[in-house]
């Protein structure tokens, strides 16, 4: 027997990878396949990383190889004509978008990705403050390719904006955490970039929310309100004068919420006022109106209120989520909350593409 | 046993049905049951199972008398399937497959007793005797509810056929209106032929009731006595041989009575002569024959019976002639739903056509107008027993009528 | 004949919940498709506990459950071909609960789609995905296909719109997948329900996302001397950053059938015919509008303009929602396509149509979502006519090959049902139908939620990766 894959690919290099045994970047999809087989051979756990943004979400993961989507970075297809783009999971989000931006177009993806790739924000099923009008970033998923934890490179959806073809594969990954295996390879729908934006200071988002016409977001910080505004240049003004007269005529968003624990608090869109008012003042947030879902930093001395919170949320059909916390908090509270009363169908689903469970095992709520 | 019969649906006019199921949402009594077996495509395919072969049998039976033959899938057809029509053969094969005696009896009295003008006035006189004496009790139950939603009816009172009137001031007359009297609306609801017959001489026609005239064997084709049918039909066409038009003020005779070229040789002459009564003073209003009132009235609520609207597509006439009378009137269905009366379905089928009923009654009342204005004297009757005290029911032409003062006698 | 399923059917549903008659069974055969089957039993569930008694009853009696709305699907998604129950659950048409603040509602499958919309209009909101079935087709019908429409373009298929789903699964357990707050944890089995065709379970309730209604709408007509100059104006709209809330086409032979079942004022010398229409913010469909016009104009066009009232708009749309009822008036059968191409191979796609249509003599008629690249050919014929079948099949099977060659797929709204099951290893090799066939027995270990539909027989390959441990297996 000659060198075994783990011997054979590029060793990762980026920066902030987490310890392990083996920490390999595959330059293809194939070669992303035989090193998951490998794994399911040898029984191994494997973590994979995109850009890392999103680790904190989910479980710990104790890899003994990490596979590093660095070296998957090609931008397979892009037709603007057809609003889609096929990129590898590497893709960096900014540079995707600042590709699409050429062509006055947009994934709608995170407005403030830093160092997140697509096949991350998919993986973990992420969306940009613009879901409020264009809708969840699965919408827009419209083929995925996985690699699974055997090995097998499967193909779901299509290359067209509009498709009932078979199950859709492509929105049951989104969100996976690699569950049923790498997610190597999107088809994204794209959007055209309006050609007016306008950010509006608003008294009362709620208010804004029955002035605009479905606007783009509609976000509050401890620092005031805004709607996005973006369209024709007539739309974007009549409203605008509507809804404030503090303006500026380009997107401002928020930076993200940063602290020791942040978490993600959805609920019913109608509840996000009163999820903000028993959060006291004082705390960074970002609150999406019209979504639900509340980004709210915390210090690691305020962790107490978390589990009445979560109580509170959940018995509203919602969840209270970490997404980035320090390693030990993951030991006293659990980072998804109550799992979903579907974990049976979830585990026999997972193991069909994954039968040894070596990619991000025990990731997923009911640590499955 | 399969088809038999020159009345039975054709594979042509089964087979142009392309089972979109754009009829099935339109259809009353598939909304009620949600059964495909109950749905106008439902049906076709029964049709069309027999015409593979398939023998008339007892699901057939119930399958095919479950149909309110209302047409309101034929209203919302887009591939034009004569659905009345194929409905009208089915049973017609029915009555020959299916020879019972409560079949045989009906065709006795739908297709014999209702032209034969003593017999109705006879039954009428003895219900107004009934009426008067309040002993409803003695008629059979499944009757009951239906007599006593009638209007008041006259214990006797001379039939209005074999009478000839003038146009009422100076003027050539606009043509010869034969008026088809109906066999009970003769005796039942005579008022509306009273005023159907002033406001055409008022409009100008010479209006002739000839004596000739018999039942227009509507019911008795939608039941399957197609023998019968073809008898009234012939005799009805060789009565109003010579007028130029023919008025109809039952939606339900007005609908057969334009399909005459079924039933008849050259009925698709005849049929071509027949309107509705809100169609003709509709359009002496329109022509300025007939005055329009100036004085605003209350709202009526409309009600469309399903032969006027989907089986003739009259809509907009007797919205206008209340207009005209100075009423604003209100809808109270946006797609014209069957209230359930559908000629003899209401005896035949009283759970689903009081069902239907109901519901109609609730729409009424959602409307608001404590005053419905029907077209068709079986849905005034339906409406009377859903809707109970304090509504104010009759015919658009009555309400015009009495706005115009020339009324003789308050209406019901 | 009365079986014994049916009879514990009855027991459970009353004697008005089950049908079992001969004709009654020959009527459940079909949907709106082009094929028959037979069922065994047809039951009418009215609860959530109905559908749980009636799934459990047909396991016990071995017989596999095919669900039904209103029967209008095209694919043959409820034709039942092996010993079957049809669930028809046209009764459970309730809508609970309008949540005007979170603009969801909670309706039961057999909802009729306009129904929903007609009943939240007042509220200002409706449910956007409106196929050409809408007066008909149910709620449940159209989480199964993933139904399109019109509006899709701008608003997505029926999966945008759904929130979350109650269903009994094969086992007979009732499961609630997704919920009323954004991303619900855990894997998003709701997205795999949506477009299912009922083979992964039974939807009993769904909570449905809403749509505010637009304040404000414009809708054009455009006619083109080529279908090259009208699909151009479509790529360039889109490119110009304006997404319609509908773009359908037309080609001259199917302007030619409306018009003359119906006056549209569609010009019929055009080879192309474009209705486009924006919504919205009043400020923004004015010009928008404008936009098209200017590009429509860019590209030739005979003729584009903008309806100028209410009553022109509704003629316009009546003549594109009449090209179903047009083309019934043609001939008494019909096949309707459903592929989807990129939208940049429109134009090559319908040389090829065109080319299809001539080689093999049938009258091929267009009208389609221009907008998502989602064609119709329609071929209209008379089944009676020798050999015509045959050409038929050749056609729509060409037709495919060369749709998925060009880099599209097999449907975009319709569904694959049976009619496109077989076709299925043209847009997806081995690894990815073994794929799909695991996602169906993750769900329905046993097949016997309406078997046969949607993968072809022996997708599922027991030679592909590494077994599954035990006790995960069922």
């Amino acid at each position: 027997m000659g060198l075994s894959v783990l011997d054979e690919l590029p060793v990762a290099e980026r920066d902030g990878l987490p310890e392990a045994d083996h920490r390999l970047a595959p330059t293809s999809m194939d070669e992303a396949a035989r090193l998951l087989d490998h794994a399911s051979e040898l029984g191994a756990q494997v973590l994979v990383w995109g850009g890392g943004t999103h680790q904190g979400m989910g479980y710990r993961v104790g890899p003994d190889i990490v596979l590093s989507c660095e070296n998957l970075t090609s931008i397979v297809a892009y037709e603007p004509d057809d609003l889609t783009v096929v990129v590898e999971a590497g893709v960096g989000i900014s540079v995707l978008e600042a590709l699409l931006a050429e062509h006055d177009q947009t994934a709608l993806l995170s407005e403030v990705p830093g160092i997140a790739t697509v096949g991350g924000a998919i993986a973990a099923g992420v969306s940009g403050w613009r879901r409020s009008r264009f809708g969840p970033t699965r919408d827009r998923v419209l083929q995925a390719t996985l690699v699974t934890g055997d090995g097998r490179v499967v193909t779901g959806g299509g290359r067209v904006v509009k498709n009932v073809t078979g199950y859709d594969l492509p929105r049951l990954a989104t969100g996976s955490f690699g569950s049923l295996g790498l997610v190597a390879q999107v088809c994204l729908k794209l959007w055209p970039l309006p050609s007016t934006f306008r950010t509006v200071m608003v008294e009362s988002p709620e208010a804004a929310l029955d002035i605009a016409f479905r606007p783009m977001a509609i976000l509050e910080t401890g620092d005031g309100a805004w709607c996005y505004l973006g369209g024709t240049s007539q739309e974007v003004g009549e409203q605008s004068t509507a809804l404030g007269e503090h303006f500026v005529d380009e997107l401002e968003w928020p930076e993200p919420v940063s602290a020791d624990v942040v978490v993600s608090i959805r609920v019913p869109p109608s509840e996000l006022r009163s999820v903000l008012d028993g959060l006291g003042a004082g705390r960074p947030y970002v609150a999406q109106f019209g979504v639900g879902e509340t980004t709210v930093g915390l210090d690691i001395g305020d962790i107490d209120l978390l589990p009445d919170l979560r109580t509170e949320v959940e018995d509203l059909g919602g969840a209270l989520v970490v997404t980035e916390a320090p390693a030990e908090l993951y030991e006293e509270f659990d980072p998804w909350g109550t799992p979903p009363q579907t974990l049976e169908i979830q585990q026999r689903l997972i193991a069909r593409f994954d039968p040894r469970r070596v990619i991000n095992p025990g990731r997923l709520p009911g640590r499955i | 046993m399969p088809f038999s019969t020159q009345f039975a649906p054709t594979s042509q006019e089964v087979g142009s049905c392309i089972e979109c199921g754009l009829c099935l949402p339109a259809c009353p009594t598939f909304r009620i049951t949600g059964l495909e077996t109950a749905s106008p495509r439902g049906r076709l395919t029964a049709m069309s199972a027999v015409l593979a072969g398939q023998a008339i049998d007892e699901t057939f039976t119930e399958m095919m008398d479950g149909c309110l033959q209302c047409m309101a899938c034929e209203t919302v057809c887009p591939a034009f399937v004569p659905f009345g029509r194929a409905m009208e053969g089915a049973k017609a094969e029915i009555a020959v497959a299916r020879n019972s005696m409560s079949i045989r009896i009906r065709r006795l009295i739908l297709g014999r007793f209702l032209a034969w003008r003593a017999v109705v006035r006879l039954a009428t006189a003895a219900a107004a005797v009934l009426q008067r004496t309040r002993m409803s009790v003695l008629i059979p139950k499944a009757l009951r509810s239906g007599f006593r939603s009638l209007r008041p009816l006259p214990i006797w009172s001379s039939s209005r056929v074999g009478r000839t009137s003038k146009p009422l001031g100076e003027g050539r007359s606009r043509g010869t209106v034969g008026l088809m009297v109906g066999c009970v609306m003769d005796p039942w609801f005579g008022q509306v032929n009273d005023v159907a017959t002033r406001l055409l001489n008022m409009a100008g026609y010479v209006v002739v009731t000839s004596a000739e005239q018999s039942c227009c064997g509507a019911l008795a084709a939608h039941d399957g006595s197609a023998q019968d049918a073809r008898r009234l039909a012939h005799r009805n066409a060789s009565a109003f041989g010579a007028v130029d038009m023919v008025a109809v003020t039952s939606a339900g005779c007005g609908a057969h009575m334009k399909q005459y070229e079924h039933w008849t040789e050259g009925g698709d002459i005849f049929a071509a002569k027949v309107r509705d009564i809100t169609e003709l003073v509709a359009d002496a209003i329109d022509k300025g024959w007939l005055p329009t009132v100036d004085r605003i009235a209350g709202p009526i609520a409309i009600q469309d019976p399903c032969h006027l609207r989907h089986a003739q597509r009259v809509v907009d006439e007797p919205r206008m002639i209340l207009q005209a009378a100075g009423h604003e009137p209100i809808e109270i269905d946006s797609t014209g739903t069957c209230c359930g009366a559908a000629g003899v379905y209401s005896v035949l089928q009283p759970e689903l056509s009081g069902r239907l009923g109901v519901q109609k009654a609730e729409q009424v009342r959602a409307a608001g107008p404590r005053i419905v204005a029907s077209a068709n004297p079986g849905c005034e009757m339906q409406l009377r027993q859903h809707l109970g005290e304090g509504y104010q029911i009759a015919h658009p032409i009555e309400f015009y009528a009495d706005a115009i003062g020339i009324m003789e006698r308050g209406h019901s | 004949m009365s079986s014994a399923l049916a009879g514990e059917l009855r027991s459970i549903l009353g004697d008005d919940g089950v049908l079992d008659r001969q004709l009654e069974l020959h009527v459940y055969g079909k949907d709106s498709g082009i094929t028959r089957g037979e069922p065994s039993v047809v039951a009418f569930p009215e609860s959530t506990e109905d559908v749980v008694a009636v799934v459990k009853a047909a396991k016990r009696h071995g017989v596999s459950v095919v669900a039904r709305g209103s029967g209008t699907g095209l694919a043959g998604g409820a034709v039942p071909l092996e010993p079957s129950l049809i669930l028809a659950l046209t009764r459970m048409n309730e809508i609970e609960v309008v949540d005007v603040e979170n603009r969801s509602a909670w309706v039961g499958p057999g909802v009729i789609n306009l129904d929903l919309s007609n009943h939240t209009y007042s509220d200002g909101l409706h449910f956007a995905p409106d196929p050409s079935s809408q007066s008909v087709c149910t709620i449940g019908g159209n989480i199964a296909n993933n139904a399109g429409g019109l509006h899709c373009l701008s608003e997505g298929n029926t999966v945008n719109h759904v929130l979350a789903l109650e269903v009994v699964t094969a086992d007979g357990d009732v499961i609630e997948l997704g919920g009323p707050a954004p991303d619900p944890i855990g894997l998003d089995l709701r997205a795999v329900m949506v477009g299912s065709e009922g083979t992964l379970g039974i939807v009993t309730r769904a909570l449905i996302k809403l749509t505010p209604n637009p304040t404000a709408a414009r809708t054009l007509l455009m006619s083109f001397r080529s279908v090259e100059d009208a699909a151009k104006t479509v790529s360039d709209v889109i490119a110009a950053g304006v997404i319609p809330a509908a773009l359908e086409m037309m080609d001259r032979l199917m302007t030619v059938a409306v018009e003359r079942f119906i006056d549209a004022g569609f010009p019929t010398d055009a080879e192309a015919v474009l209705l486009a229409e924006v919504s919205g913010h009043e400020a923004a469909v004015e010009a928008e509008a404008e936009i098209i016009r200017a590009i429509a104009d860019d590209n030739n066009a005979i003729e584009a303009r903008v309806a100028s009232d209410a009553k022109e708009r509704q003629r316009m749309w009546l003549g594109r929602k009449s090209a179903f009822g047009a083309i019934a008036q043609m001939n008494p059968d019909y096949y309707l396509h459903d592929t989807v191409v990129p939208r940049t191979k429109l134009v090559e796609m319908m040389r090829n149509i065109y080319e299809i249509a001539e080689r093999h003599q049938i009258t091929m008629l267009n009208v389609f979502h221009a907008g998502d690249g989602n064609l119709h050919p329609l071929m209209s014929f008379d089944a009676s006519e020798e050999g015509v079948i045959e050409r038929v099949k050749a056609a729509a099977d060409e037709l495919l090959a060369i749709c998925v060659a060009l880099g599209g797929s097999l449907s975009g709204e319709h569904g694959i049902g049976l009619e496109k099951r077989d076709s299925m290893g043209l847009v997806f090799n081995e690894y990815d139908l073994d794929a799909q066939a695991r996602i169906s027995e993750a769900f329905d270990p046993d097949g016997s939620m309406n078997p046969n539909k949607v993968l072809p027989s022996g997708s599922r390959c027991f030679d592909f990766g590494r077994p599954i441990p035990e006790g995960t297996w069922v």
